[in-house]
């Protein structure tokens, strides 16, 4: 197969965003699939996690995301009221009410860990907040590193 | 026949360390911030910090790091290639260090280095160190060195020894290591002026350092109270974090981890603390020191039954930074008063 | 009152003379000092309690020690001062066995009730001996307008007299509280079987959150450069986490081996992690009295972490901890309408 030339790696400006989502089992990963198959482009810089409730992720997970280098984190759950636990996102609304804000409080700037509503029925939605938290965080650059070096230059 | 002292003018200390690190790697203590310092390897002559009390963190730290790679390996094809750590490339030089954090690294000596046993990351560092001490003009109310063998002035252990005499340090050669760096330029001899000042200082400070405090009959007298309520009482307001234990010159507990993925990985010692649940719980479950109050006895036991049975001396120096650090203010002198009490 | 006084905590009394010059600070408040001591006696002869939990002498000056009082003569050694700054709640978890007197401020009250919601202890079996709170003193902060180590303080009315070898000065009390009872908005204590003194007017001397506010108004990078800089101080002693009340899980995250969160060495990035955890492990639970920043021996910046998840459960939630004890944790729960604009 051809190579074509746009596929060229540009060693300069090759980094890419790295972007965890967490995608709950019934509504948001359900979504991206439906992306999938209805052959909607969005950008390939997501790997998912599939978890069967947004209120199953623990902090900790975004956190030791952060602490690996990756660059953006994406949580995603069925709408309020919709739930397949009946409440499970409406805990895990709180949870990342208060995470998000400590974070970015602490100085992990905003943008790079987000949150969505994503039903089963959305792959347009999804691949559109794909898009968004990728451009967010490629406009911030790789993440600080967690420890007292210089910080990375951005590319 | 040691050589008589030298001096060393403030003026020209950044020099004296810059012309010691073409050849050796420097340790001293440091501030990290107001009131807090440790000993590190010093990159730039300006950071060393002669003239604050003794550091958080004290001086076995340099020869027995908290946090230590002891070997890395990976899997390459199917052999599994292993790179030990131990190997000290350069000399070392430690300055700034206080008799009593001094006459602990000679106790830790026995337990890295000893008889039984030969602790190589240890040892390596502490053949290829040269120890220099600074006396205490000004002991602070919470050194009690003279109740343990120790004093502000005490050599023993050093290889140079510094005075602060104000505008200037006064050099004393103890050993031959020492000796060793007398021949830089910036050590001029001291005249006899300096000698007696150094030895005012020397009066006054030992006149400061007197404790009360005695110990004597401590080992004997702990054989006769391992079930005593006594220890229901002294556990009471410990909390159980590991200040005390991890400030102290002369603890040693360890715990060795292995931190591997894929192929590759390492072996690293960390510090531990006998007064975590943890260090003596088994993987049954059981737990021989399951309370406060059997850590507690434990560490007081080690430090004042045990180590004497094992050693021959007790291990506490006096140095006074589990006093000033714990939490719940427990002061260990009150607690040996209390021991010895007929 | 102020004469010599048997050691504290000793099960056998010994006189404190082996133990000069370390002179102990003189007491601030000598009315509430000696009602303390009264209640306590009371409960102990009346065998309402097995032990009360107070403050004593400490054998340096600037501290108060926590004090373990079975008998009434011990309960004569309690003592009430500006320097009765620690969280006592703390201690409750090992005697859940037995009934309780502890004393407690308006912080340490909010932690008992917080720790009662969590079901952690049996209400019948406490006794909270309230003391409306008159702020405490830091005594790092007296420490460093000291030209030189302090061997003997004591307080008189407003001012603080703090003497070394050769220096003595005078201070105003109130230029050296802790900032979180300069912030603090909760002196009496919301839940107390008996207080020592009438409540206290609830006035804060700065701005609530006041440390939170200012750390924000920092440009991201630089509170990020802060946070790492401040932590990569830390030593992994844990005194933060034991002593505050509210950190008592059987297995903390840093223990888990599966999944391994963190190593137990000094990582930079591993102790940013710690910390950043177990300030929000906090959240709806804290109570804000500053006992993680007061036990760091590495001087660690920890209050204004707390102080910002305490503004924001507040402001999401309508939430502050330890004041019903028949609230639900606000991370328990939910409101359908919660904030959610965050959310695409």
């Amino acid at each position: 197969m051809k190579v074509k030339d746009s596929a060229r790696i540009d060693l300069e400006s090759s980094w890419q965003p790295k972007i965890l989502a967490f995608l709950c089992n019934w509504c948001s990963y359900a979504g991206a699939d439906l992306a999938g198959t209805s052959r909607i482009q969005y950008p390939p810089n997501v790997r998912v996690i599939r978890v069967p409730c947004s209120g199953r992720v623990n902090p900790l997970f975004i956190l030791k995301a952060l602490q690996s280098g990756v660059d953006g984190v994406l949580v995603s759950g069925c709408h309020p009221g919709d739930c397949h636990y009946i409440s499970g996102n409406y805990v895990g609304r709180r949870k990342s009410a208060t995470l998000k804000r400590f974070l970015e409080y602490l100085g992990i700037e905003p943008g790079r860990v987000q949150f969505s509503w994503v039903s089963a029925a959305e792959g347009a939605k999804f691949s559109q907040v794909v898009k968004e938290v990728t451009e967010d965080v490629r406009k911030l650059g790789p993440i600080r590193r967690w420890t007292l070096q210089p910080q990375a230059q951005k590319p | 026949m040691r050589r008589g002292p030298a001096k060393l003018e403030k003026k020209n200390l950044k020099a004296f360390l810059q012309t010691l690190m073409e050849r050796y790697d420097l340790f001293g203590p440091v501030r990290l911030a107001e009131g807090v310092s440790v000993y590190k390897r010093i990159d730039d002559p300006q950071e060393v910090d002669l003239s604050s009390a003794n550091p958080q963190k004290p001086l076995k730290e340099v020869f027995f790091a908290q946090s230590e790679v002891m070997f890395r390996y990976e899997k390459a094809g199917r052999k599994t290639e292993v790179r030990s750590t131990e190997e000290v490339e350069r000399e070392r030089i430690v300055l700034g260090a206080r008799p009593c954090d001094i006459a602990a690294v000679l106790l830790l000596d026995q337990v890295f280095s000893g008889k039984d046993y030969t602790d190589v990351y240890y040892a390596k560092k502490r053949e290829k160190t040269t120890l220099i001490g600074l006396a205490c003009n000004r002991p602070l109310s919470t050194c009690f060195c003279a109740s343990m063998g120790g004093g502000p002035f005490v050599r023993r252990g050093s290889d140079l020894f510094w005075i602060d005499l104000g505008e200037a340090y006064l050099v004393e050669f103890l050993t031959e290591k020492g000796e060793a760096l007398s021949q830089n330029t910036l050590l001029e001899k001291a005249d006899a002026s300096e000698i007696d000042l150094a030895k005012a200082l020397e009066q006054r400070a030992s006149e400061k350092a007197t404790s009360s405090l005695s110990i004597e009959g401590i080992e004997k007298r702990l054989d006769e109270m391992v079930e005593s309520p006594f220890w229901d009482r002294v556990q009471e307001k410990c909390i159980g974090c590991r200040v005390c234990t991890y400030l102290c010159p002369t603890c040693h507990c360890f715990d060795i981890v292995d931190e591997a993925s894929r192929g590759q990985g390492q072996r690293v010692r960390n510090w531990d603390s006998c007064l975590s649940p943890l260090y003596s719980l088994e993987t049954s479950g059981h737990n021989p020191r399951p309370t406060t109050r059997e850590r507690t006895r434990q560490r007081l036991m080690h430090k004042f039954n045990y180590f004497p049975k094992n050693f021959g001396s007790v291990a506490c120096v006096g140095c006074g930074r589990c006093i000033i650090y714990c939490p719940a203010h427990f002061d260990i002198r009150k607690t040996l008063e209390e021991i010895l009490v007929p | 009152m102020m004469a010599n006084a048997p050691s504290v905590g000793a099960w056998k009394s010994i006189g404190a003379e082996s133990v000069q010059p370390f002179s102990p600070i003189r007491s601030g408040n000598p009315m509430i000092e000696q009602r303390i001591r009264e209640k306590a006696k009371e409960l102990l002869s009346r065998k309402d309690v097995d032990l009360v939990i107070g403050f004593g002498r400490g054998t340096l000056p600037l501290r108060a020690t926590p004090l373990f009082a079975r008998t009434p003569e011990e309960a004569e050694e309690l003592i009430w001062n500006s320097f009765c700054a620690a969280n006592l709640a703390t201690y409750l978890h090992k005697l859940s066995r037995f009934k309780v007197g502890l004393v407690v401020k308006g912080c340490d009250s909010r932690s008992v009730v917080a720790l009662l919601r969590e079901r952690r202890f049996e209400p019948e079996r406490l006794f909270l001996i309230g003391v409306p709170c008159q702020r405490m003193v830091d005594r790092r902060k007296v420490q460093r307008v000291a030209p030189g180590e302090i061997l003997d303080a004591r307080e008189q009315g407003d001012r603080i007299i703090v003497k070394g070898e050769d220096f003595e000065i005078h201070l105003k009390r109130d230029e050296f509280l802790y900032s979180s009872c300069q912030a603090c908005l909760h002196r009496n204590p919301p839940k107390a079987d008996w207080l020592a003194s009438p409540p206290v007017e609830e006035s804060a001397l700065t701005e609530a959150f006041d440390e939170a506010r200012l750390f924000e108004e920092r440009p991201s990078e630089e509170r990020w450069n802060f946070f790492i800089k401040e932590t990569s101080r830390c030593i992994r002693c844990y005194a933060c986490r034991e002593a505050c009340p509210m950190c008592y899980c059987s297995e903390c995250f840093v223990d888990s081996s599966r999944p391994k969160w963190i190593g137990s060495g000094l990582d930079p990035s591993d102790l940013a992690f710690y910390h950043i955890v177990r300030a929000y492990h906090q959240t709806g639970r804290c109570a804000g009295c500053g006992a993680c920043e007061r036990a760091c021996p590495m001087e660690i910046r920890l209050s204004y972490l707390t102080q910002k998840l305490n503004r924001d459960v507040k402001e999401l939630f309508e939430f502050e901890a330890g004041l019903d004890p028949k609230d639900r944790p606000p991370l328990s729960t939910y409101e359908p309408d919660d904030w959610q604009e965050f959310i695409k």
